[in-house]
């Protein structure tokens, strides 16, 4: 065990941090969730590959630097040290890169990662549908096979970014007489594709961040399925497992809403309540377990372990703790929680980021996989318990 | 950085684990608990294993391992529910011995007691040779009043006049919050056990969400709380100005940790949790008394909240392994 960071990694520091100090946007961006925000993001998303911050962890030939998970770790402290904004290109750097990486032909890894690390190519993720929410296994939307092509006609709900993206990925059913978990197989395809159709659904917070997605007899190259026909239940485990735990949600996000809850109490600490100043500090405490927590993984990983169940842990630890942070803001907040805009106009996107960002924390027990699923794979696979 | 135990720590824990799953099972605690509640076979059994000797220097008869060993170890005893006074003497005091007192220490002939102002009683006093307080060591009384601990295999005296000493209280803190996760971690083993066997509705009760989901949410509670306990020796043993800190976290998450454990772990065992009879009431009242001992979760919370909300503790992201 060895707890301090090599010069090399130091200097790899030095220099993250310096970047964004000259880059991140010194106000705010508008909501993710809408139109003009996603563009900002997008806008963003280009300026980091324009440095070569895609996604550092991957190989040079594909837009990263080829760097290990420690360093991700790194990178990660010091964006969101400097308050750079939400990953508009989270669904492809992190679930479906990460994905293609480890199932897809030489040809996909070319044709869709480099424009995903430089944010050219952003994706929509297309899993659940109207009966198959939680059992993900009773999904109905078929591809047929036709000669080069499937042809896909059902409907998937929830999609994220699917009212702005350019291209979604998820499960069809390739075998009609199949039944659960067998018969799927793992399709990307483009969302301007004729026969689809997004309808956006309106969230709690009134933007419109996931869309339902309708698709009529859509033409789609075989060449777009990644691993093998049949194959695409294991290909969405494991995207769900990227989703759960190392990559999607790294800790230094909730280090940095911890840091600025702190600030935020000490500015209302004078009728802060004994509670609220408790549930601040219980989520200090959570981001810090939450970090040490993913550098031990991290570690494993590095030195050839697999993650698999264990990444349902993370899922529960990480949505509760969220949820929990923007809680006790909106506690210290008092009675201007409720406002959407506050006097005098302080400006710059989603004023009063805390009750955006505690809108935002509800919804993290319920996405990749509710953690009541996250909880019945810890029972089962962890501990052994019976299904 | 690298944050995984090494090698040799694996086996370390592995072995102290394999061993005391064969010496001291809950059998022992049942035999313990009807006699004279210490047995001076299993002493000699815990410092054969070397754990006297653990953190003693190899020139006075030791190990001279460290803090992260001292935890693992710990962490076993606490699983194993072991009540001599070995982590005491050998993982909290034999360091801030002088070298001939470790070198009995080592050979388990010593066993020390600790006072400090934080606890209103001194633990297994009088089969002590010497007592440490206040950065040195004194003679045990001759006479000492007992009194008597929920938890059975615990013996508990009324202090003498003890000095403080923060030495000792962070050691005692970190080695205590290691005791406490592995009770945590063996009452999710006996809950977990238990709702594979007893059946109701025609089939095992670990087959229901409403047990899976309370026995889950213990599993989280532990796996976060253990790099906490990590963290603070690795810290503690590098002399870092925030180990205290790291100590008082450590202390906190662990015994949030096994106390969930406990209360959950009885619900899970239904009405036979409440008796007697089931072994899980040794774990959960070890748990209830290592939860008060060595600065309860208030004095804990009290000094990361100085630290944290009381500002002079940097906590940008980049700041989790901070020396200074």
């Amino acid at each position: 065990m060895d707890l301090a960071f090599t010069p090399e990694q130091q200097e790899f520091r030095a220099e993250v941090r310096s970047w964004m100090e000259a880059h991140v946007p010194k106000a705010p961006l508008k909501t993710l969730e809408g139109r003009e925000g996603f563009d900002e993001h997008v806008a963003w998303e280009r300026e980091l590959a324009s440095g070569n911050w895609g996604m550092v962890t991957w190989p040079e030939a594909y837009g990263g630097r080829g760097l290990d998970l420690i360093r991700w770790l790194i990178f990660e402290e010091e964006y969101w040290r400097a308050g750079a904004p939400l990953r508009a290109n989270q669904n492809g750097i992190f679930l479906l890169g990460p994905t293609i990486m480890e199932y897809g032909t030489d040809e996909q890894k070319a044709k869709f990662l480099t424009p995903m690390a430089k944010g050219e190519l952003i994706w929509a993720q297309a899993w659940s549908e109207p009966n198959a929410g939680s059992d993900m296994a009773a999904i109905r939307s078929r591809a047929v096979r036709d000669g080069d092509d499937y042809v896909i006609s059902g409907q998937k709900t929830w999609s994220s970014r699917a009212a702005f993206a350019d291209w979604c990925f998820g499960l069809f059913r390739t075998d009609p007489d199949s039944k659960r978990h067998k018969g799927l197989s793992f399709i990307l395809l483009p969302l301007d594709a004729p026969g689809v159709t997004i309808r956006p659904i309106r969230q709690l917070h009134g933007e419109t961040g996931f869309a339902e997605i309708f698709f009529d007899e859509v033409r789609v190259p075989v060449a777009n399925r990644i691993a093998g026909e049949g194959e695409g239940w294991s290909v969405a485990m494991a995207t769900a497992g990227f989703e759960r735990g190392l990559m999607l949600r790294s800790p230094a996000r909730f280090q940095a809403v911890a840091q600025r809850l702190v600030a935020l109490y000490r500015q209302h600490a004078d009728t802060a309540s004994p509670d609220t100043r408790a549930a601040v500090l219980q989520a200090w405490m959570d981001a810090e377990a939450y970090a040490l927590n993913t550098y031990h993984v991290a570690s494993q990983v590095i030195a050839g372990a697999h993650i698999g169940a264990e990444a349902s842990l993370n899922k529960i630890f990480w949505s509760e703790l969220d949820r929990s942070a923007h809680r006790a803001a909106m506690s210290l907040l008092g009675a201007t929680a409720e406002l959407r805009t506050l006097p005098g106009g302080k400006g710059g996107g989603e004023e009063n980021a805390w009750l955006e960002g505690y809108i935002f924390s509800l919804s993290g027990p319920i996405y990749a996989g509710s953690n009541e699923i996250q909880r019945n794979i810890i029972a089962e696979r962890l501990l052994g318990l019976p299904r | 950085m690298d944050f995984r135990l090494t090698e040799d720590q694996r086996n370390l824990r592995d072995v102290i684990r394999d061993y005391l799953d064969k010496e001291h099972g809950p059998e022992v605690l049942r035999r313990l608990d009807e006699g004279e509640r210490r047995d001076p076979a299993i002493w000699a059994g815990l410092v054969e294993m070397g754990i006297a000797g653990l953190l003693v220097p190899e020139n006075h008869g030791g190990l001279e391992m460290g803090l992260i060993e001292a935890v693992l170890v710990a962490t076993e005893l606490g699983r194993a529910n072991v009540s001599e006074s070995i982590a005491d003497t050998a993982l909290i005091a034999a360091p801030l011995l002088a070298g001939d007192r470790q070198e009995a220490l080592a050979a388990g002939e010593l066993r020390v007691a600790l006072a400090h102002p934080i606890n209103p009683w001194i633990a297994d006093l009088a089969n002590a040779d010497m007592v440490l307080t206040g950065g040195k060591t004194i003679a045990a009384p001759e006479q000492c009043e007992a009194l008597e601990s929920v938890d059975p295999l615990r013996l508990l005296y009324t202090p003498m006049s003890a000095d403080a000493d923060d030495a000792l209280l962070d050691r005692a803190a970190l080695i205590t919050a290691a005791q406490l996760l592995g009770a945590g971690e063996r009452m999710l083993d006996l809950a977990t056990e238990y709702a594979k066997m007893r059946e109701q509705f025609g089939q095992p009760i670990g087959s229901f969400q409403a047990i899976k989901h309370h026995l889950a949410s213990v599993a989280v509670k532990l796996e976060f709380a253990r790099p906490l306990i990590w963290r603070a020796a690795y810290a503690a043993q590098h002399g870092h100005a925030r180990a205290p800190i790291h100590i008082s976290h450590a202390k906190v998450a662990a015994t949030d940790a096994a106390v969930f454990a406990a209360e959950t772990a009885i619900q899970v065992h239904g009405a036979m949790g409440y008796t007697y009879e089931v072994d899980l009431h040794f774990w959960m009242k070890r748990a209830w008394a290592l939860a008060g001992a060595w600065g309860d979760r208030a004095f804990h919370r009290q000094r990361v909240d100085e630290a944290v909300l009381g500002g002079t503790l940097p906590i940008t992201p980049d700041q989790t392994f901070a020396s200074e």
